[in-house]
């Protein structure tokens, strides 16, 4: 998982995003459907018990009104003495009958039968049953109770119950299947029966209360919610009256061996919730199904709805992960470029802040940091070359060169006088090189440069007594190009008194030319100055040919002209430029070659 | 300027914490919110268990029974119904054929699912006799005598003779009047005769055509059997309600029933009429069982008691049109007087014996000639 995590920025980003949009989401729907199924649940549960109430009620209500009219008919002296002579159509038995059956005549049917159970009186019109079962079903145990006793007539009342099937219409035994499946309007569903005694306690006959589906959907209708189904049933779970008959056949056997089993009726996978009431006068359940709150059809589409969104977030999560690190990646990855070039020593780099938020101000601060760092070195750079400037001043100032020009003058003169002409020549040129070298001028046009050179070779004309040649080539148009001063004369001193030494017909050559070399592209000058000073002495040692190295401070102390002049160049234009010692072509003789930029004014950083 | 750079270093150490631990924040408010919402999940969850009552319709043990009957609803339901009301005892009730019930019970024997077994001649549940224990119904004394099982295995419920019936547009009174008809040449493929194998009530028809029929040389019996299975021209009903419609629709002439249930045709209005056989018929009691090793024993003797007591038996010949097995009901005229009836000895032990012998001769027979080649 972790390792999942911290593979990549995006994935951590898409995970994060999910988490806190899934997240709520799931936890708040699920939260939903429980309060939304609670609240429901609780509301149907509250119906359910009105509804029960309401139907308990309505039962209980016509009990009490079968009660008075058994016991009415009990007490009244006429009833009892007719019944025992097994005599029928009295009429005062008939109007007494409908007298106390006045208020629940609607709801039920009202028969008188003797004591052998055949019937002799009836609230209804038209033909009644003949005969019934004293020693069966509900007038036996309307014996057995001596009261009021109530028995379902079987389920749909058609063929269960004994109703003397040779002589009943009721019964079908062709249809022997009926019994649950077909709940015609005149089966009789409920009887209820009461014996009638007369005053010596002896058995007279029974009223009969017969109530079918026609009396109960009468008497129950509109009582229980429209979407609900009611079902009465016997203390057994049988069924006795259901709203929607085919229930009788289907959910009472169900729901009865349920029972048997010891199980909960209620059980959740039910597409229906039931609730139960006991009428124990009239020995009857009241069974009220309604539909589950939340059925399968709504759960189901919840669950689609919350699956729906939980996929939109997971969308939306992966398009703003992806977008945001887009977003977040791309400053980064031009940071990453801009440090990269950073690396590479290229201060000249600058990021365009691409927002205004933290990475924005991190390209600032980038950029800012650059131009610091850039500052830096240019400064570092400045004070280098200040110091070196120092250095160099100081080299030029060991000399107090008034003095000495004065003094070189005076000596012209007094050799003039004293007709000494080589004194008067050295001491001309002398002064003259001196104050080419006091002049404050660092850098001077090359002619000037290699005519202060001749004055040096005049000199050591006369010192060497003529020994050697000089030649000078200088190219016309190079001749005011700027080079730094004094460069010449230490390489050209060095080439007589040190390669020429020993040597008879020496000779020393200053050779100036220009090139180009397009290999180094990274200098700034076009163009390159080589001046080229040869001899034909005794050569060069082996190990100092190639561009010139510094050595060890005691071995170049010999050298120190080379070392100055090498110095000045390095200091003056940089590191490529510099001398390069090497042998003539010809075998005899060294050839310093110093190389420097070619320009016809002086160094702006110098 | 010096803002900035006082503010960017924050604003670059918050973006790189955020860059390096991007989830625990969120863990945090995921731990805050399952805080949350977990007890008010809970206790949503809690809430509705304390409302359900327990359950209190259900009856206790003791006050259940489980009946296995072969009987049509029409027949158990109301009786099973009253014995309920009056007992208070919940019957729970498998129906089904009698051969089929009283295999399932045999295979049963290891784990009684059954209590008692209700319905079926009991020449059938003598043929189970190792499946049953013995039980002495209350009401004993007052049994007919030949109803009486001798050792208690079973306890007889009604009593119904074997009767021959024909269909009265179709044949004139008088043509049929004893089993020897069944034989005629006149009725050839036009008998209505149920599989005796699997209705209860027609192995009792045609062991009653054999008692009848038999004379005292044994072997006759095969002969007989042979007659019949050959004017039946092979044709035999899976159940003994087909029988009675096949005679009433006419695809049959005559056919071979009980007195019940062609009495019930006849009540409805179907062209068929009776004939109770000249040469003697025989009325095997049907009756229940009580289980070997039931689970309740004690409700299932008082079911038996129940349906040989004398409340259901005085009801027997009007409701169902079955016979009492009881000597202290006095007939209701609906059915002919029993004494009037030709009856012949019926040994019940005796068929329940040779129950099996007499059903594989009867297969035999039943599958014709080529069947009898390949036999030899």
């Amino acid at each position: 998982m972790k390792k999942f995590f911290g593979k990549s920025f995006r994935v951590r980003l898409f995970a994060g995003f999910l988490a806190a949009s899934l997240l709520p989401l799931l936890l708040s729907s699920a939260m939903l459907l429980k309060t939304f199924r609670l609240r429901l649940d609780r509301q149907g549960k509250q119906e359910t018990a009105e509804q029960l109430a309401r139907v308990t009620q309505l039962l209980d209500t016509l009990y009490t009104s079968f009660h008075q009219v058994s016991e009415a008919l009990k007490n009244d002296p006429s009833i009892a003495p007719v019944l025992m002579r097994g005599q029928g159509g009295s009429t005062t038995v008939y109007s007494t009958l409908f007298a106390v059956t006045e208020d629940s005549r609607e709801y039920a049917r009202f028969d008188l039968y003797d004591k052998d159970g055949i019937w002799l009186y009836s609230t209804q019109n038209g033909p009644a049953a003949g005969e019934l079962p004293v020693n069966w079903g509900v007038l036996y145990a309307s014996r057995q109770t001596a009261g009021l006793a109530f028995a379902a007539a079987g389920a749909g009342g058609n063929t269960a119950r004994p109703g003397f099937v040779l002589s009943s219409a009721e019964s079908d035994p062709a249809r022997p299947d009926s019994a649950s499946a077909d709940a015609g309007a005149s089966g009789v569903l409920l009887r209820g029966a009461a014996q009638i005694t007369t005053r010596e306690g002896e058995a007279a006959g029974y009223l009969v209360i017969t109530m079918d589906r026609t009396h109960l959907n009468r008497l129950l209708g509109g009582s229980y919610g429209s979407q609900n189904d009611l079902i009465l049933l016997n203390p057994y779970w049988r069924p006795v009256y259901a709203s929607d008959p085919s229930l009788a056949g289907t959910l009472v056997p169900r729901l009865r061996s349920l029972l048997l089993e010891g199980a909960d009726i209620n059980d959740k996978a039910s597409e229906d919730s039931y609730g139960t009431a006991y009428l124990p006068d009239l020995e009857l359940y009241v069974l009220l199904s309604r539909p589950q709150t939340l059925n399968r059809d709504a759960r189901t589409l919840l669950g689609t709805v919350t699956l729906g969104s939980a996929l939109v977030c997971v969308i939306l999560s992966i398009f703003l992960g992806l977008k945001l690190s887009r977003r977040m990646f791309s400053p980064i990855k031009r940071l990453q470029g801009a440090i990269g070039q950073v690396v590479h020593n290229d201060l000249s780099v600058r990021v365009t802040p691409s927002h205004d938020d933290e990475l924005g101000e991190l390209s600032r601060q980038f950029n800012t940091m650059v131009e610091a760092l850039k500052q830096n070195q240019e400064q570092l750079l400045a004070n280098h070359r200040e110091l070196n400037e120092a250095q160099i001043r100081m080299l030029q100032a060991q000399l107090n060169p008034h003095l000495l020009c004065n003094t070189l003058d005076t000596m012209k003169w007094i050799s003039k006088i004293h007709q000494v002409p080589q004194v008067a020549v050295m001491s001309t040129d002398l002064a003259d090189i001196l104050r080419f070298c006091i002049s404050p001028e660092e850098f001077v046009p090359l002619r000037q440069e290699v005519e202060i050179l001749k004055r040096y070779v005049e000199i050591q004309t006369i010192r060497m007594s003529g020994s050697f040649r000089f030649a000078v080539e200088l190219p016309e148009e190079l001749a005011e190009c700027e080079i730094p001063k004094m460069i010449l004369q230490p390489l050209v001193e060095n080439a007589i008194l040190h390669g020429l030494e020993d040597v008879t017909d020496g000779a020393v050559t200053v050779e100036v030319r220009s090139t180009s070399d397009k290999q180094q592209v990274w200098s700034t000058p076009d163009k390159q100055l080589k001046i080229c000073i040869s001899d034909n002495g005794r050569g060069l040692p082996k190990e100092m040919e190639g561009p010139y190295v510094c050595r060890e401070q005691s071995s170049s102390r010999h050298h120190l002209g080379l070392y100055n002049v090498d110095t000045i160049l390095k200091k003056n234009y940089g590191a490529q430029y510099g001398l390069f010692l090497s042998r003539r072509p010809d075998g005899t003789g060294t050839a310093v070659t110093a190389t420097l930029p070619l320009t016809w004014e002086e160094p702006k950083n110098a | 300027m010096k803002e900035r750079h006082l503010y960017a270093p924050a604003g670059l150490r918050r973006l790189r914490r955020a860059l390096s631990a991007p989830l625990r924040p969120l863990r945090f408010t995921a731990l805050i919110i399952l805080a949350l919402a977990g007890p008010l999940a809970l206790s949503g969850c809690d809430a509705p268990q304390k409302e359900e009552p327990p359950v209190e319709y259900a009856p206790s043990e003791d006050r259940t029974l489980v009946i296995y009957t072969s009987h049509k609803e029409e027949v158990y339901r109301p009786i099973v119904e009253e014995f309920e009301e009056r007992t208070g005892i919940w019957v729970d009730v498998v129906s089904g054929g009698t051969g089929e019930l009283l295999k399932r019970i045999s295979r049963e024997t290891e784990d009684p699912q059954a209590d008692v077994m209700f319905g079926g001649g009991v020449d059938s549940l003598t043929a189970y006799a190792e499946c049953f224990s013995p039980y002495s119904c209350q009401d004993w004394d007052m049994l007919q005598a030949e109803y009486r099982s001798q050792d208690g295995l079973w306890t007889p419920f009604s009593s119904l003779p074997v009767v021959l019936i024909y269909n009265t547009k179709l044949v004139e009174a008088g043509q049929v009047t004893a089993w020897s008809d069944l034989f005629s040449p006149a009725w050839h493929g036009r008998i209505a005769f149920c599989d005796p194998g699997i209705s209860g009530s027609s192995f009792t028809s045609l062991v009653t055509l054999l008692r009848v029929l038999e004379n005292e040389d044994e072997t006759s019996g095969h002969s007989i059997l042979k007659a019949l299975a050959e004017n039946l021209d092979g044709r035999q009903y899976q159940s003994s309600g087909q029988v009675l419609d096949a005679v009433a629709d006419g695809t049959d002439l005559i056919g071979v029933t009980l007195e019940e249930t062609a009495l019930k045709r006849i009540a409805a209005g179907e062209d068929i009429a009776i004939v109770y056989p000249a040469d003697g018929t025989c009325s095997v009691p049907d009756g229940a069982a009580l289980i070997k090793g039931a689970a309740h024993r004690e409700n299932a003797g008082r079911f038996l008691d129940f349906i040989s007591g004398r409340d259901v038996q005085s009801l027997l010949e009007k409701q169902f049109c079955r016979r009492t097995v009881r000597t202290d009901i006095l007939p209701a005229g609906i059915l002919p007087k029993a004494e009037e009836l030709p009856l012949a000895d019926y040994d019940i032990e005796k068929a329940g014996r040779e129950h099996d012998a007499i059903l594989m001769s009867w297969a035999f027979y039943q599958m014709g000639e080529d069947s009898r080649l390949y036999r030899r």
